[in-house]
């Protein structure tokens, strides 16, 4: 394919769903070894996770990503009637892989040929780990501790520990990856008497703008806030405070 | 490229296998044997005249089962699906294929069926080209089909709501549409060559279908 690297790149890359707010913008992260991804709900973790697998394409940027790439989301259907024998099977011929041994490293217990709607949480999720390791080159996984007990939970960080991965995990499980805060800090700029919101809002680094009557609340990222308020202050707006 | 003809191979298999698991496929089956025993219970005309009424039939049929097949995989399993494959339009060839192959199946059912209960005898010409006829008729119902369901509309709502609009505007359009010039030839009981132009606009219908896909997703 078009990567000339292990790990999948980032660059630049924002995202908005049709015309609502910027969920993602100018983000630029490169994934070489385990990378821990942060951020408080609706910071655009899961997103962010979708374009770097390629289910989402970004609104604007670019995204280098080698061929084999391994993918859990968030929460994986619990209503699938295919055993997970037969699912992780056609998975690898899919994929063209050699069955793995994670199903069993993680424990999963329960029956491999019933219906997979018939699993416990854990399990199933442990069905969702499996078919994404078979993946040879990155893992991004969307919250994968969700729903395992510990034992499975250290494992699944020992599984990953030498692989490249991007995951987000907000309960910390997986404290030797280097860590990415997606929010990463933001710069509150509040202003008065506002002229020019779309030309603010179009700004790089401006995260979101909030307008109320004549004044407005603009989130920007911490790098570009001395060019927003430089641009704010020459269009004629009044800055009351930045935090 | 060969490693995408194999992957496309093994995505055919297991969205086939996905469709046989669900259940949903049973409905539009029922419906599609029912009414042909009701068609074919007496006297059904002329050969190629019999065969209208099945291929007509097949049209609506065939974009039911499409939606089932496009929408076997809940949106989410879709999306492992698309990353373990590599790309949105694999998976979306693949899901046509299924469904061209299922509408293919039921197509052959249409064409034997006459062949069986008809009082009136068949040539091997007559029966032929009532199978290209269902055929034909079948790839135009999978076009619609596809064209509407996920992932070009998300909800399975608008989806039924749209491609009923269009299947039930199909047919007062008359000749006016592909399915048309197929019905009012075996209505004439004779075959022409719009028959053909019917086929290639249902081919292109489907592979517009998946492109239509690929650029939504």
């Amino acid at each position: 394919m078009d990567g000339y690297l292990d790990g999948v790149l980032l660059d630049q890359v924002s995202k908005r769903y049709g015309r609502g707010p910027w969920v993602l913008r100018d983000l630029t992260l490169e994934v070489s070894g385990p990378v821990v991804l942060t951020g408080a709900n609706g910071t655009g973790k899961s997103t962010l996770l979708k374009i770097a697998a390629g289910v989402l394409k970004p609104t604007s940027g670019r995204v280098v990503r080698p061929a084999s790439v391994g993918y859990v989301p968030e929460r994986f259907p619990s209503d699938v009637k295919m055993s997970a024998s037969s699912y992780l099977a056609h998975m690898g011929r899919v994929r063209r892989a050699a069955a793995n041994d994670v199903l069993e490293r993680l424990g999963f217990v329960g029956s491999l040929t019933a219906p997979m709607s018939e699993l416990s949480k854990g399990n199933a999720q442990k069905v969702a780990l499996a078919q994404a390791f078979l993946a040879s080159d990155v893992l991004v996984l969307d919250e994968p501790w969700t729903g395992l007990d510990p034992a499975a939970s250290a494992e699944l960080v020992s599984l990953l520990e030498d692989r490249t991965a991007l995951v987000s995990d907000h309960e910390g499980h997986f404290v030797s990856a280097t860590r990415v805060d997606l929010a990463g800090g933001h710069v509150t700029i509040e202003l008065s008497r506002v002229v020019g919101l779309d030309a603010l809002e179009a700004l790089e680094g401006v995260r979101s703008v909030l307008a109320r009557g004549s004044s407005a609340r603009v989130v920007v990222a911490p790098d570009r806030s001395d060019q927003v308020l430089a641009e704010a202050l020459r269009l004629g707006c009044s800055v009351r405070s930045v935090r | 490229m060969f490693g995408a003809e194999r992957a496309v191979i093994s995505l055919v298999r297991y969205l086939a296998a996905d469709v046989l698991r669900g259940q949903r496929y049973l409905a539009p089956v029922i419906v599609f044997l029912g009414v042909m025993g009701m068609l074919f219970s007496s006297d059904a005309g002329r050969p190629l005249e019999a065969y209208s009424g099945s291929s007509a039939l097949l049209y609506p049929i065939a974009a039911w089962m499409a939606v089932v097949v496009a929408t076997s995989e809940d949106a989410v399993r879709r999306e492992i699906t698309v990353v373990s494959a590599g790309g949105w339009s694999r998976v979306l060839t693949a899901a046509a294929v299924v469904a061209v192959a299922i509408a293919v199946a039921m197509a052959l059912v249409g064409a034997v069926w006459p062949v069986v209960t008809n009082p009136h005898p068949y040539t091997a010409r007559e029966f032929f080209v009532g199978l290209g006829a269902h055929t034909v008729c079948a790839l135009l119902g999978v076009g619609v089909g596809l064209m509407f369901a996920r992932p070009v509309f998300d909800s399975i709502g608008r989806t039924v709501l749209a491609v009923f609009s269009v299947v039930v505007l199909t047919y007062p359009l008359g000749r006016a549409t592909p399915l048309g010039w197929v019905l009012d030839a075996l209505g004439h009981n004779r075959f022409s060559l719009s028959v053909l132009w019917a086929g290639v606009v249902g081919v292109a219908l489907v592979a517009g279908a998946v492109v239509v896909g690929v650029r939504r997703a």
